[in-house]
């Protein structure tokens, strides 16, 4: 484009608003990772939202079996929910370290969130454990579906997380912090925070307004 | 060992079927001898099946659908005929046979026909009318791609392995539960669409991306092109919609696998939540399909019209309106299912207002043709035969989304005639519209005028002789999915539609004609310029096919219609630049991943459709490996040095400088 | 698209990405974002269980609650704000919350209607 190689205006803001008018062009990679990512994590979000609808339809299809009130544990999810806030705060903490390069900071904090989500993945599978060997298995009612669905969905999205978190440990102890790593880095952070927004909906909807129907 | 896997699996005592598969196969294997033979084989790989190159994704998607299109149309014309035959009799199509093929087309012309073509020519064009050298996530779109290839490959295995599911092309239960579906047929079509949902889910994540954050300098975003804004409408949904489908889908398996309670009769399943949430994805899904064809049609018009598109801005509205409002309007597709009155009432309100902002765009259309000199050339012809096309079937969709009426007509033929009406009168001719317009910039030739125009004929007669007997049929109270019927006033209304099918096959050979002599003429209808139709939008700003980093530069845009504000400025400075100052471009490097990573999902599927668990297992390490073999490699980018790109780009301004002085003589 | 491209201008900030720089600044936001997190999240079990309040507000205020302590992970650990800079991640989350409200209450509003209308069999049954 001969004509259209005009590289050197530099007047975008005429009027010194403060911002750019004109539109300055494609955006750097970081900020088309994040976004990217961003936008997938809204559609997963969206894809909970039909476990929490088929939820909130089939709670009270109990077919005769137990009620929400009558298996769910406060003290377990008070404690699961615990673990993940915290392993939320340690997955900032190593993406500061991240950020300035600190190896040391970075594995400690990705260490830390990936035994926090260990802990909160064995509370998990010790409760549906518990009710499948009581025989309030999935299959036992409507209600029971919809609890383990929802509830099972987030716990393999955790799980996901996991797997994902060593990979990443793996990635930076052999690559270091790469540009292109720390983006993974930057997405891993938002997925891993946006498991504990779910997770906020999950305690709130399923076990605390469930245990009290 | 291999699950529910054995021999009875293949389909020995139905011809038909084993007959169809056996020729596909024949023909795929024909195909690969003859790449292998004639040593293309690495050239498809480095090429083709490896590239991140968005140009040549968007071909293989368009390849892809244009293949699924004649399978789909071979269920479509073994339907009619089987139609117009089975009155009074059994026809020549056993009920469960006749059953896998209405599911099958519809399956394969939704998912593996419209979805493909439409992400196809949103891949190809959009980059370039951004003006920019690629999509969002170069590697992903790859991977996408063959995800969804994946997909209409399982549903194509289940010709000679196994079975179609039987239960319409949305699986409605309780049908499509184990109880009544023991078969494989519904895991076939639920694990396809999963994969190619993946597929698509990611594809959306592309565009929207791409749209939203990689536009060239001065491209703000109402001087988008308005094929990048329906692309961004239709994507939105997409990313919305398509999360949906693969939730429903995994409740449904999860109660065929699992043995758990989401759609069952028994301990407390809800079967309308199915249809309610299916329907939540399946409504914006029509308008996923039939924004990027409006957007076609847009560009179309203006191009022949010689216009700049009339009321730019409210149809930029009345799309980011139709965005939003299709997710409001999905209990319209179950009036009959009992909501009671006050619920149908608000979702039959929200379909006829959904009506508004289309009504808006086919006015828009008629003001850009209004005091244009039009051209009349194929593309122009399938944009003023959906016009006419698509306000038929839009005003029987208004008809349908009155609850008392759709009562009526629920489930008829009426039905199937009004969505066949906007999706072969939208999405199709949309389609066929995109493929003749952007041919020339893909490939470097136009296509042949005369095919083009006879084929546009015979589909335009085929379809309304085809589903005018239908509208009829649905009003004398047929319904639709009948394998035989006793009432003697449908016989000649389905014997017609038989015809109008024959037409309409023929229209499909004009088409492959079409392509063949334009291959064979390429030399005489060679775009040289690389702007054939005197285009208005930067896809055209570039050659033809454009070279791998599409510019040169990033082009700078200082108004609407990026292009034919520059053809105007450069026919007045008689293009008298100096030669700039060419850079080194850096361009991502091609990668196996996609292909891989189908290869394995394929394994996965297929596993998971059989039960064979091991498989399973090692299709998802295989899957897992392979991301983190891409993760870890260290040069993901390549750099095409500055003398390269300027050899390329001063060729091609030569031609163009050459048109412009042409130009300035006449 | 390469780094080539990255022009000294000013562009959105990305998902995630903080306006603030310094290490310190950073900690302590996200200290305050668990500090408010926790409490939140202790209140909202405290109520669930508690017969201190007015029962029927029990499910009202573990719903606002549980939307404030989304807000609190959004602001604090995700960083999505008002600011110009954050307005595209601002409007995709704002459609996709869009979509969720038009999911779950569709859903659940059509679905009640559906059950009243047509109850199952089993209910019928109870109800003869």
């Amino acid at each position: 484009m001969a004509m259209t190689a005009t590289y050197g205006h530099a007047h975008a803001d005429p009027h010194h608003l403060g911002r750019a008018i004109e539109h300055p062009g494609p955006a750097p990679k970081r900020i088309v990772t994040a976004y990217g990512f961003w936008v997938f994590l809204l559609s997963d979000i969206v894809m909970f939202s039909c476990f929490f609808a088929a939820y909130a339809v089939l709670v009270g299809q109990t077919a005769d079996g137990p009620k929400g009130s009558e298996i769910f544990e406060q003290r377990n999810v008070a404690i699961e929910t615990v673990c993940l806030l915290l392993s939320s705060f340690t997955c900032g903490m190593a993406s500061i370290a991240a950020d300035v390069r600190n190896r040391l900071w970075f594995y400690l904090g990705m260490a830390v969130t990936c035994l926090l989500g260990l802990i909160f993945l064995s509370i998990e599978f010790r409760e549906f454990a518990d009710l499948v060997s009581r025989g309030y298995g999935p299959s036992r009612s409507a209600f029971l579906t919809a609890f383990f669905s929802l509830v099972g969905c987030h716990g393999l999205h955790v799980t996901a997380g996991v797997l994902w978190l060593l990979t990443m440990m793996a990635q930076v102890f052999a690559k270091g912090f790469r540009a292109d790593i720390l983006r993974r880095m930057m997405c891993f952070a938002l997925f891993w925070h946006a498991l504990d927004i779910i997770w906020v909906a999950v305690f709130s909807v399923v076990y605390l307004l469930g245990s009290g129907v | 060992m291999l699950g529910k896997l054995d021999w009875s699996a293949i389909p020995l005592e139905q011809p038909i079927p084993l007959i169809a598969g056996g020729v596909v196969l024949v023909a795929i294997l024909g195909v690969l001898l003859w790449v292998v033979v004639k040593g293309y084989l690495p050239y498809l790989w480095a090429e083709w099946i490896t590239s991140v190159d968005h140009k040549r994704i968007g071909v293989m998607y368009v390849l892809l659908a244009s293949v699924m299109f004649l399978r789909g149309g071979s269920d479509a014309i073994m339907m009619r005929i089987q139609q117009a035959i089975a009155y009074q009799s059994q026809g020549y199509l056993p009920p469960e046979h006749y059953n896998q093929i209405f599911s099958a087309h519809g399956t394969i012309m939704i998912f593996f026909v419209a979805m493909p073509f439409v992400i196809g020519l949103m891949n190809l064009v959009v980059p370039l009318q951004l003006g920019v050298r690629d999509v969002a996530f170069p590697t992903l779109n790859s991977v996408g791609f063959w995800l969804t290839a994946t997909g209409a490959l399982l549903v194509n295995l289940s010709l000679v392995i196994g079975e179609f599911s039987r239960t319409g092309w949305l699986a409605f239960p309780p049908l499509s539960e184990l109880t009544y579906s023991p078969g494989v047929g519904v895991d076939y079509y639920a694990w396809s669409l999963q994969i190619s949902g993946v597929g698509t889910l990611v594809a959306g994540i592309n565009l929207v991306t791409t749209v939203l954050k990689i536009r060239t300098k001065g491209m703000s975003y109402l001087r988008m092109p308005m094929f990048c804004w329906t692309t961004l409408a239709s994507n939105l949904l997409i990313v919305a919609a398509f999360p949906i489908l693969t939730a429903t889908l995994a409740m449904l398996l999860l109660d065929r696998y699992l043995g758990f309670h989401f759609f069952t009769n028994e301990a407390g399943g809800n079967l309308m939540m199915f249809m309610n949430l299916i329907w939540a994805w399946g409504h914006p899904e029509v308008y996923i399909l039939v924004l990027p064809a409006f957007g076609i049609f847009s560009e179309v018009v203006s191009t022949f019209s010689g216009k700049p598109l009339f009321g730019y801005r409210s149809m930029v509205l009345a799309t980011m309106a139709i965005c939003v409002i299709s997710f409001m309007v999905w209990l319209h597709h179950f009036f009959t299912m009992g909501a009671g009155p006050d619920v149908n009432a608000i979702f039959g309100i929200a379909s006829m207002i959904i009506a508004v902002p289309t009504g808006v765009k086919i006015y828009n259309w008629l003001f850009t043709m209004y005091g244009g000199r039009i051209r009349f050339a194929t593309p122009m012809l399938w944009a003023v035969g959906f016009m006419v096309t698509f306000i038929i079937g839009g005003l029987t969709g208004v008809l349908v989304a009155v609850p008392p009426a759709d009562f009526m007509l629920h489930n008829s033929m009426f039905l199937v005639a009004h969505f066949h009406n906007v999706i072969i009168g939208g999405v199709l001719f949309g389609a066929f519209a995109g493929f003749t317009y952007w041919f020339p910039k893909a490939f470097g030739f136009r296509l042949d005028e005369t095919w083009g125009k006879a084929a546009f004929w015979f589909t335009f007669i085929g379809f309304w002789v085809t589903f005018i007997p239908l509208y009829a049929a649905g009003m004398l109270g047929m319904t639709r999915r009948m394998q035989h019927y006793d009432v003697a006033a449908w016989r000649p209304w389905m014997f017609w539609a038989a015809i109008g099918m024959a037409l309409l096959s023929i229209a499909v050979i004009c088409q492959i004609t079409q392509v063949v002599v334009s291959i064979r003429n390429r030399d005489a209808l060679r775009d040289r310029t690389g702007d054939p139709w005197d285009g208005r939008s930067l896809e055209w700003a570039t050659s033809s096919p454009p070279p791998v980093f599409n510019f040169a530069f990033y082009p700078d845009v200082r108004g609407e219609d990026a292009y034919w504000a520059l053809k105007q400025h450069a026919k007045e400075q008689q293009l008298e630049h100096a030669e700039p100052e060419y850079q080194d471009i850096e361009m991502p490097r091609n990668s196996p991943t996609g292909f891989v990573c189908a290869f394995f999902a394929t394994v996965t599927g297929f596993a998971l459709i059989w039960h064979i668990w091991w498989m399973v297992i090692l299709g998802c390490l295989g899957a897992f490996a392979t991301f983190v073999v891409f993760a870890w490699r260290d040069h993901d980018e390549y750099v095409i040095p500055a003398a390269d790109v300027a050899a390329i780009d001063r060729a091609n301004l030569e031609e163009r400088r050459n048109l412009v002085s042409m130009a300035g003589a006449v | 698209m390469s780094d080539l491209t990255h022009h000294p201008v000013q562009h959105d900030l990305a998902p995630g990405e903080e306006e603030i720089h310094s290490v310190g600044e950073r900690i302590v936001g996200y200290v305050v974002g668990l500090g408010l997190a926790l409490l939140l999240t202790a209140t909202s079990f405290f109520i669930a269980g508690t017969n201190l309040v007015w029962q029927p507000s029990i499910p009202i205020a573990i719903i606002v609650l549980a939307i404030a302590q989304m807000g609190v992970h959004l602001v604090f650990f995700l960083h999505i704000t008002t600011g110009p800079d954050n307005t595209n991640n601002v409007l995709a989350l704002a459609f996709g919350l869009l979509i969720v409200f038009l999911v779950v209450g569709g859903s659940v509003w059509i679905m009640s209607h559906l059950n009243e209308n047509m109850p199952a069999m089993d209910q019928i049954m109870r109800m003869q």
